[in-house]
């Protein structure tokens, strides 16, 4: 079989087109195969994922229960014993409180948003698929006309093996990315030399 | 209203039953085992033979790691 030439991408644009499209950095490195075997799993695990725990198992960081954005405003709670005036912040989401005007969580405090939400961070290695995913999350998350959301959120099992395989899906992204990466940098200097 | 009980990546998929749940960990140990020994194997004709091993010793090691927790479980009960 001829072996397919491969086209002199530098490590840093297959690390990012492994990321966008997974399995994609092997391909540009002339590793058709791996490129395949690599992106068609990681796609369908990703998949496979949505459809054992339904779309709203991606927890999007900045967005609430209901689809709207996550805000956090102050919240004057009185005095205390001592008559200290006593503030603390609240996060709502916005447009279901009169008060809920505050600032995003993400322009707040994003780095306390995302620890709240983990997973996302394993998700989102996973590419654009993630991306659309979450919008897709979104979404679902808003009331449909019988004042419920459009689509149920999964509990127990069904959740966290959904989330188990979306977020194994994005660190065996990572994997990839780095694998291809450094087989490309091993290509490049054997070509200089 | 749909017609279907289970609406497709709205709905979570209806598996509720103890005896059937574990059987989706099934996929997940293929993709990892397929994703690993792709990047492993030198040659991609060693994949598919390579996978299937890992994979059955990574089910293997589950049902023992159960076996040993439930043994630890049923002890602690006793």
């Amino acid at each position: 079989m001829r072996e397919p030439k491969p086209l002199m991408a530098s490590p840093p644009v297959v690390a990012v087109v492994s990321w966008l499209v997974p399995g994609a950095g092997y391909w540009l490195i002339g590793q058709r195969g791996r490129a395949l075997a690599t992106g068609l799993t990681i796609v369908v695990l990703f998949i496979l994922g949505l459809l054992v725990g339904g779309v709203r198992l991606i927890e999007v960081p900045g967005w609430g229960d209901h689809g709207q954005k996550l805000v956090a405003f102050a919240e004057d709670r009185g005095t205390d014993n001592q008559g200290r005036r006593v503030v603390s912040e609240r996060v709502v989401e916005s447009g279901t409180s009169p008060e809920s005007d505050g600032i995003w969580v993400m322009q707040k405090h994003p780095l306390d948003e995302v620890r709240n939400k983990p997973w996302s961070i394993a998700q989102i290695l996973a590419g654009p698929i993630d991306i659309a995913a979450s919008a897709a999350s979104i979404a679902a998350s808003h009331d449909g006309p019988d004042g419920r959301p459009i689509a149920a959120r999964s509990h127990s099992h069904t959740n966290e093996l959904g989330v188990l395989y979306t977020a194994v899906a994005g660190m065996l992204n990572l994997l990839v990315i780095l694998d291809a990466t450094h087989r490309a940098v091993r290509l490049s200097s054997a070509e200089d030399k | 209203m749909t017609p279907l009980a289970w609406t497709p990546f709205l709905d979570p998929i209806p598996v509720w039953a103890n005896a059937v749940w574990p059987w989706l960990l099934v996929p997940l140990v293929a993709a990892v085992s397929i994703v690993y020994k792709s990047i492993k194997c030198r040659s991609m004709r060693e994949v598919p033979r390579e996978a299937t091993v890992i994979a059955v010793w990574i089910v293997l090691g589950m049902i023992a790691a159960a076996i040993v927790l439930a043994g630890v479980v049923k002890a602690l009960e006793w």
